[in-house]
C-alpha cells in the first residue's frame, strides 16, 4: 500500500543547552497539498527545516519518506530525497547569470565543458509549464527579488524536487509578486509536487495551504484543515491565551514630541526594493512607543535610520526640535539619543574590551574619563563601571575586569542597558531588548524600560515578541513591509487583532 | 629598431604580468587571496633555472624549453600548497601566511642556490644562476624581434583561462565558490576542493611567470634579489582588469609597456630630450599602478567572499 | 591552579611564540641536514648563540653592542607593524617608511650639515608622510593596504638611490661616512658604548627604541586614541555605532606608523655603522624582519622588545655559519618560516582553549560520576 504522505517528520525533539527547540514535533506532509507551517519567530521552525536537511540530528523522532523511514545526514542526503528549498536569504551568486546559477552543482556537461544549450532548453520548458517567466540570460543582480525567488524555485525544480519547501517566501516580495508566487505555487501542486510553506501571514495561509501545521515555542499545537478554519482562530492558535507574565505600569502622561520622523525610507542591503518606505510618525515625552511586527519587515533598518548607522534615502528625523538627519552617529549619541541595539555582539559590544571599558563606550571621551592630554582617567572609569555593575546587578566572573567575552548573554545585555539608560537620555530606543534572555532578566529590563517613560523620557521599543508588545508601551505602530500599517493602543486590542495586523491581513491608513 | 625593442619587452614584461595576474585571478576567484605570488614567482624561477643550468649540454631546445616550463610549474604548484594549506585548512590569515612565502621564497632560493654554488665550487659564494645557452632555445630571431616563446605560453594561458573559467563546469564551481560559498555548498560543492584547486592553479601559472620574468632579458638571475615586486604588480593588473582574463590582458600590456621602456627609453631621441633621470623609468609601473588603482578600486568588484575563511555549516 | 596558567591569552602568546621560534630552528636545521649534513648542528648552534660565538669576552660584548645597535631600528619597524594591526591594518609599506627614514636623515646630515636632532625628525616625517599616503589611498579610494605599500617601497627605494648618489663616495655606490663628513648627525653616545667594550655605535637610538616601545604601550593601554583604534580592531562596527571616526582614526594610525618606521631608519644610519649603497635593488629586511617580530611579540609593545632582539640576534647569528657550507641567509630563512608560522598561532590558541575545555568538562564527568556513585552506594 502506497503511503498518502510525502514526506513525514514523527515526534521530532531536539535539544540544545538549556533548551527545547522542539518538543515532540509531528509534521506530515501529503503528496500534491500546500501545507503551512506557522508559528511566531522562536517557535521552532527553523530548527525543524534544519532537521529534515541534515544540519541537525533529532534525539528523538523519525523521518519517513513515501512511508519508509530514512536517514539524512547532511543537505545533500535531502537533494538526493528530492527535497529542496528557497532559502529566505537566497543562495544566489549575484554576478552569475539566472541560468548559471540553475545549473551551478549540475551542470550539463561533455568532458567538463559546459552544454548550456541543453540546459537551457529544459529551463525554458519548466519556465513556460509552470509560468515562471525568467529570462535566462539576465545576472541575478540586475533582476527584481521576486525573479530571483523564480530562480531558486527553477533550481528545485531543474533538480526535479518533488518536496519544495518555501522558507518566509514573501517576506521580501512586493504585494503583486506575492500575487504571482501564490499562483505558482497553486500550479505546482497542482501538477503534483508536495509543497510545505513556513509562514506567518495568516491571510496568505488561509489563499494557498490546504493545511495548516501550528507551532509555538518549540511545541506542536496541531495540524487543521483551513477551508475549516478562520483567521482569528490561527491567531490564536499562533499566539497562545495564556500570558506569562504581567508589567505593573502607572497611566502614561505624554508630553511634548521628542522624536519626529518624516517620510522616512531607508535602502535594503538585502534586496532592491527599499526596507523602509515614507514612513512618518511621533515619539513624545513620557511614553513607550513599540514598533511590532514580524522580523524582517524594515525594522532593523527604521532604527539604522534613526541611528545614523545608514543613510536615509528620502525624508528626514527631528529631534528636540532640531533636524539630525544628516547628523553624525557621535552627535545623536551625544545629544540625548541612546540606542540599545538589536544584536549585541555586533553593535553593542567589543568582546575583547573588559566590561569596564565597555561601560564607557559611550562616554569614554567625556572629561571625566579623558584627561585634556587624551590619557584615560582610569580609576574614574572603574568607579563608574562599579556602580553600574552594582545598580543594575550585572554579574561577572572578575567584575568590572572581567572580559566581555566571558559574560553570559543577559549579563552582557544588562551591561549595554545599564550604559544606554544612564547616558539619561530624552529618547531611548530598545531593540528587541529581551531577545534570548531569561524571565528575570526581561523583568527587570522592561521595569527599566517603564521607569524611563516614568521619569519623563521618550522610549521607542522594537520587539517581536508578542507578549512584550501587549504588555510594555502605551502605543503600537505595526510595520509591515517597511510601512507602518496601524496603530493600536494595548490597553484596547487583542493579541489577535495585533496578530492581523502584524501578518498583513489587516491595515489603516496610518496619520502621522 | 628601438621601436622593435620596446615592442619586444612589452611583450614580454607584458606576458610576466599576464601570466602572474591570471594567476592571481584564479585564486581570488576561489576566494583565497593570493599575496604570496610573488614568493611563487622565485620557487617557480628556481625550478626553471636549476632545470636549465643541469641539463646536459646538447639537449634539443624543445626539451629544454619543456623541462624548464614543466620544472617551473611543478615547484609553484608545491609552493602554493603552503597558503593552500594554511588559509583553506587552517583559517589563516592570509595576509601574513603571503606576506611570509614572499620571504620564504626569495630566502630558501637563496639559501639553496648558495649551497649549490658553495658545494660545486667552495669559493662560489653566489645566489646567481647561468643559462646562457639554455635560454638561447627560448628565443627565435625574427628580423631584429625577438621572439621568445613565453609570449606564446602567455597566449595559450590566457586562452586555457578564460576557457576554464566561463566555458567549463569547474570554471562556473570556482567562482561559485569565492562568491558566495554557502551558495556553493548547498547544491553539493566542495569549497575546500574548490579553493585548493584555484590555489594550485594560481601556483601554476605564479611558476610559469616567475620563470620567466628571469628570461625576460638576461641570461642570469641572482635570486638574493626576488623578482622587484612583480608579483605585486600583476596584483595591480589583475585588478586593474577586474579580475576578467581579458582585461587582464589588456591591463598587462598597459603595465608592460611602462616597464620596458625603463630598459629601452634611451633608444628614443624625445624620451632622452625630457632629460628625467633612469630611475624615474624604474619607478614608473609602480607609480603608475599606484594611481590605477586609486582611482579602480572604489568601485572594483573583487570576488564577495575573497579573503573570507570557508567554515562549513555557517550558512 | 595550573589550568588557569594555561588560560591566560599572554601565557598561550608566550607558548605559541616559544613553539614558533622551536618549529622555526628545527626547520632551519633540517634545511641545513640537507645542504650539508657535516657541518649542520654546528652551524645552527652558532645562529643561536651570536655573539657567544667569539671565546673573549670584550669580543662578545662588543659584538652584542652591534646587535643592539641593529635591534633598535628593528624594534622600531615591529612597532610600526604592531600600531596598523592594531586597528586592523597590515603595514608592510614599514619597508619603504624605514628606507625613506634612512634616505631623509642621511641627505639632511650630508647634503644639507643638520644636527642629529633636525635629521631624526625629518626622517620621521618622512616616514609619516609615507604613511599617510597609505592611508588616504585606504581610507578614500579603497586601495588595499598591502598592494599599496609594496608599490611605494619600490618608488622609495628608487628615488633614495637617486638622492643619496649625490652624497656618495666617488669611488664606491656607498654614501659618505658620517664620522668624517658629518659628525654633527653622529647620534650621541652618551658614553653607552663603555658597557660594550667601547662599541662607538651604540648610541642614544638604543634606549630610545626601547622607549617608544613603552611610550606605544602606554598610548594603546592608556590613552583615548588608543581605545579608539583598538575598539575599531576588534569590532567595526561598534566602533562606528558609538560614533568613532573610522576614517581618521586609519589614516592618523598609518600616519604615526610611517613615523616610527622612518625613526627607526635614521636611528641605524646615524649611528655610521652602516652606509647605504645606491645600487640597492631591493628594499632592506629590516621591514620585513619587523613584520615577524610583531607577531613573534604577540602583538604586543613589551613582547616585541624581546622578539625583536631575537630576530636580530638570529640574523647577525647568521653571518657565523661556516661560509664554505652554507650561507647567511639561513637566518632570514628562519625567520620568514616564523612569520609564516605565525599564521597559525590564531589556530594554536584555539586548540589549546578547546584542549582545556574539553579537560575540563572531563574532569566534571568524572566528577558527577564519582558522586553519582557515592549517592548509589
Amino acid at each position: 500500500m502506497e503511503s498518502p504522505y510525502a514526506i513525514e517528520m514523527l515526534h521530532i525533539t531536539k535539544k540544545f543547552p538549556g533548551i527545547i527547540a522542539n518538543d515532540d514535533i509531528t509534521l506530515q506532509l501529503k503528496k500534491g497539498e500546500i501545507h503551512a507551517l506557522l508559528g511566531e519567530n522562536g517557535a521552532g521552525k527553523s530548527t525543524l527545516m534544519s532537521v529534515l536537511f541534515g544540519l541537525y540530528q533529532a534525539e528523538e523522532g523519525e523521518i519517513r519518506k513515501d512511508g519508509k523511514p530514512v536517514k539524512i545526514n547532511n543537505p545533500n542526503d535531502a537533494n538526493d530525497l528530492g527535497i529542496g528549498m528557497v532559502h529566505q536569504h537566497f543562495k544566489l551568486v549575484e554576478c552569475f547569470t539566472v541560468l548559471d546559477n540553475i545549473i551551478l552543482g549540475v551542470e550539463p556537461n561533455k568532458h567538463g565543458f559546459l552544454q548550456k544549450q541543453e540546459a537551457r532548453e529544459k529551463v525554458m520548458a519548466l519556465s513556460d509549464k509552470y509560468g515562471l517567466h525568467v529570462n535566462p540570460d539576465a545576472l541575478i543582480e540586475d533582476i527584481t527579488v521576486g525573479m530571483q525567488q523564480r530562480t531558486e524555485i527553477l533550481k528545485m525544480l531543474y533538480r526535479d524536487n518533488e518536496i519544495l519547501i518555501f522558507d518566509e517566501p514573501t517576506a521580501v516580495l512586493t504585494p503583486q509578486e506575492i500575487e504571482e508566487l501564490m499562483q505558482i505555487m497553486k500550479n505546482l501542486a497542482a501538477e503534483g509536487k508536495s509543497i510545505l510553506f513556513i509562514s506567518h501571514k495568516l491571510a496568505e495561509i488561509m489563499a494557498v495551504a490546504d493545511r495548516c501545521s501550528v507551532l509555538r515555542k518549540g511545541k506542536y499545537i496541531g495540524t487543521v484543515e483551513t477551508k475549516n478554519t478562520t483567521m482569528e482562530q490561527l491567531s490564536a492558535m499562533m499566539v497562545g491565551r495564556n500570558v506569562n507574565f504581567h508589567v505593573e505600569k502607572g497611566p502614561c502622561k505624554p508630553g511634548e514630541v521628542i522624536l519626529d520622523v518624516e517620510d522616512m525610507s531607508v535602502a535594503s542591503k538585502v534586496h532592491k526594493n527599499d526596507a523602509v518606505k515614507h514612513v512618518s510618525f511621533k515619539v513624545r515625552k513620557g511614553e513607550i512607543v513599540c514598533i511590532a511586527g514580524i522580523d524582517g519587515n524594515g525594522q532593523t533598518e527604521l532604527v539604522y535610520g534613526l541611528s545614523g548607522l545608514e543613510p536615509l534615502k528620502t525624508g528626514s528625523i527631528r529631534f528636540k526640535g532640531q533636524d539630525i538627519t544628516h547628523a553624525s552617529i557621535r552627535k545623536r549619541n551625544t545629544s540625548g539619543i541612546s540606542h540599545i541595539p538589536e544584536d549585541r555582539h555586533k553593535h553593542g559590544l567589543v568582546l575583547d574590551y573588559s566590561l569596564e571599558y565597555n561601560m564607557v563606550l559611550q562616554r569614554y571621551f567625556e572629561e571625566r574619563f579623558t584627561s585634556k592630554a587624551g590619557f584615560l582617567k582610569r580609576a574614574p572609569i572603574r568607579e563608574y563601571a562599579e556602580r553600574l555593575i552594582e545598580e543594575y546587578d550585572v554579574r561577572s566572573g572578575q567584575g568590572p575586569i572581567t572580559p566581555a567575552r566571558a559574560m553570559s548573554g543577559g549579563n552582557q545585555q544588562k551591561a549595554i542597558i545599564a550604559r544606554e539608560i544612564d547616558k539619561e537620555p530624552d529618547l531611548l530606543i530598545a531593540v528587541q531588548p529581551t531577545r534570548g534572555l531569561d524571565v528575570g532578566a526581561i523583568e527587570f529590563i522592561h521595569k527599566q524600560l517603564i521607569a524611563q517613560r516614568d521619569a519623563g523620557k521618550a522610549v521607542l521599543l522594537v520587539s517581536l515578541e508578542l507578549d512584550e508588545v501587549m504588555d510594555v508601551p502605551d502605543r503600537i505602530l505595526v510595520m509591515y513591509e517597511g510601512e507602518i500599517v496601524g496603530e493600536l493602543d494595548p490597553k484596547t486590542t487583542t493579541q489577535e487583532e495585533l496578530g492581523l495586523y502584524m501578518a498583513g491581513a489587516k491595515r489603516d491608513e496610518v496619520k502621522a | 629598431m628601438s621601436v622593435v625593442l620596446l615592442i619586444q619587452y612589452t611583450l614580454i614584461f607584458s606576458s610576466v604580468l599576464l601570466l602572474v595576474a591570471l594567476g592571481g585571478c584564479f585564486s581570488e576567484h576561489s576566494g583565497v587571496i593570493n599575496l604570496g605570488l610573488e614568493g611563487i614567482m622565485v620557487i617557480g624561477a628556481l625550478g626553471g633555472a636549476l632545470v636549465m643550468r643541469f641539463l646536459p649540454a646538447g639537449t634539443p631546445g624543445i626539451l629544454i624549453v619543456l623541462l624548464t616550463l614543466l620544472a617551473a610549474i611543478l615547484f609553484g604548484v608545491l609552493y602554493s600548497c603552503l597558503l593552500a594549506v594554511a588559509s583553506i585548512n587552517f583559517k589563516a590569515d592570509q595576509t601574513i601566511v603571503g606576506t611570509a612565502m614572499n620571504m620564504l621564497g626569495t630566502a630558501g632560493a637563496t639559501v639553496l642556490v648558495k649551497a649549490i654554488n658553495t658545494a660545486l665550487n667552495p669559493d662560489d659564494h653566489s645566489s646567481t644562476i647561468q643559462y646562457i645557452t639554455a635560454k638561447k632555445a627560448f628565443i627565435v630571431n625574427i628580423g631584429a624581434f625577438e621572439f621568445n616563446w613565453f609570449m606564446l605560453v602567455a597566449v595559450i594561458m590566457l586562452a586555457f583561462a578564460y576557457i576554464t573559467l566561463y566555458k567549463t563546469k569547474f570554471g562556473l564551481r570556482l567562482m561559485a565558490c569565492g562568491e558566495h560559498p554557502q551558495a556553493a555548498d548547498s547544491v553539493g560543492i566542495n569549497v575546500y576542493r574548490m579553493r585548493w584547486s584555484g590555489v594550485l592553479i594560481s601556483g601554476m601559472l605564479g611558476g610559469l611567470g616567475g620563470i620567466c620574468y628571469i628570461l625576460a632579458g638576461v641570461s642570469e638571475w641572482k635570486f638574493e634579489n626576488g623578482v622587484a615586486g612583480f608579483g605585486f604588480l600583476a596584483l595591480a593588473v589583475m585588478i586593474f582588469g577586474q579580475w576578467k582574463p581579458l582585461r587582464i590582458a589588456g591591463a598587462a600590456l598597459l603595465f608592460g609597456l611602462f616597464r620596458a621602456l625603463s630598459n629601452v627609453y634611451f633608444g628614443f631621441d624625445w624620451l632622452v630630450s625630457l632629460n628625467l633621470p633612469g630611475t624615474v623609468y624604474n619607478m614608473m609601473p609602480y607609480i603608475i599602478s599606484l594611481l590605477v588603482l586609486a582611482f579602480t578600486s572604489k568601485k572594483s568588484r573583487a570576488p564577495k567572499a575573497e579573503g573570507i575563511p570557508y567554515e562549513k555549516g555557517m550558512r | 591552579m595550573k589550568k588557569n596558567l594555561l588560560k591566560n591569552p599572554a601565557v598561550q602568546s608566550l607558548i605559541a611564540s616559544l613553539l614558533c621560534i622551536f618549529l622555526g630552528l628545527l626547520i632551519g636545521y633540517i634545511v641545513l641536514l640537507f645542504i650539508n649534513p657535516a657541518g649542520a648542528w654546528d652551524s645552527i648552534v652558532e645562529v643561536v648563540k651570536n655573539f657567544m660565538h667569539s671565546p673573549r669576552p670584550e669580543r662578545q660584548l662588543r659584538s652584542l653592542g652591534t646587535t643592539l645597535v641593529r635591534t633598535a631600528p628593528l624594534l622600531m619597524c615591529a612597532l610600526s607593524v604592531l600600531f596598523a594591526y592594531k586597528v586592523g591594518l597590515f603595514n608592510i609599506g614599514v619597508a619603504g617608511q624605514y628606507v625613506a627614514g634612512v634616505c631623509a636623515a642621511l641627505y639632511a646630515a650630508l647634503a644639507w650639515g643638520w644636527g642629529w636632532l633636525p635629521c631624526m625628525l625629518f626622517a620621521l616625517a618622512a616616514g609619516a608622510v609615507l604613511g599617510t599616503l597609505v592611508g588616504l589611498l585606504k581610507a578614500y579610494c579603497n586601495v588595499n593596504e598591502v598592494i599599496s605599500g609594496i608599490m611605494l617601497n619600490w618608488i622609495t627605494l628608487y628615488t633614495t638611490n637617486m638622492l643619496l648618489s649625490k652624497v656618495k663616495e666617488v669611488a664606491s655606490p656607498y654614501t659618505l661616512h658620517l664620522t668624517s663628513n658629518a659628525p654633527q648627525a653622529l647620534l650621541p653616545t652618551l658614553g653607552l658604548g663603555r658597557f660594550f667594550s667601547d662599541n662607538q655605535y651604540v648610541t642614544i637610538a638604543v634606549p630610545l627604541a626601547i622607549l617608544f616601545a613603552i611610550g606605544v604601550n602606554i598610548v594603546l593601554d592608556r590613552t583615548r586614541f588608543g581605545y579608539e583604534l583598538k575598539a575599531t580592531g576588534n569590532n567595526r562596527n561598534a566602533a562606528k555605532y558609538c560614533g568613532m571616526a573610522e576614517k581618521r582614526n586609519i589614516i592618523l594610525t598609518l600616519v604615526i606608523a610611517g613615523a616610527l618606521a622612518g625613526l627607526g631608519g635614521s636611528m641605524l644610519y646615524l649611528t655610521d655603522l652602516e652606509q647605504w649603497s645606491v645600487t640597492a635593488t631591493s628594499v632592506p629586511g629590516m621591514g620585513f624582519n619587523g613584520i615577524a617580530a610583531t607577531f613573534l611579540g604577540g602583538l604586543n609593545p613589551i613582547g616585541t622588545i624581546f622578539a625583536s632582539y631575537f630576530i636580530q640576534h638570529i640574523t647577525d647569528g647568521g653571518t657565523n655559519v661556516d661560509l664554505t657550507m652554507y650561507c647567511a641567509q639561513i637566518s632570514d630563512l628562519i625567520s620568514a618560516i616564523i612569520i609564516y608560522l605565525c599564521g597559525f598561532v590564531l589556530f594554536i590558541k584555539q586548540s589549546m582553549n578547546k584542549r582545556i575545555a574539553k579537560n575540563e568538562e572531563l574532569r566534571l564527568q568524572k566528577a558527577r560520576l564519582a558522586a553519582e556513585e557515592g549517592g548509589t552506594k
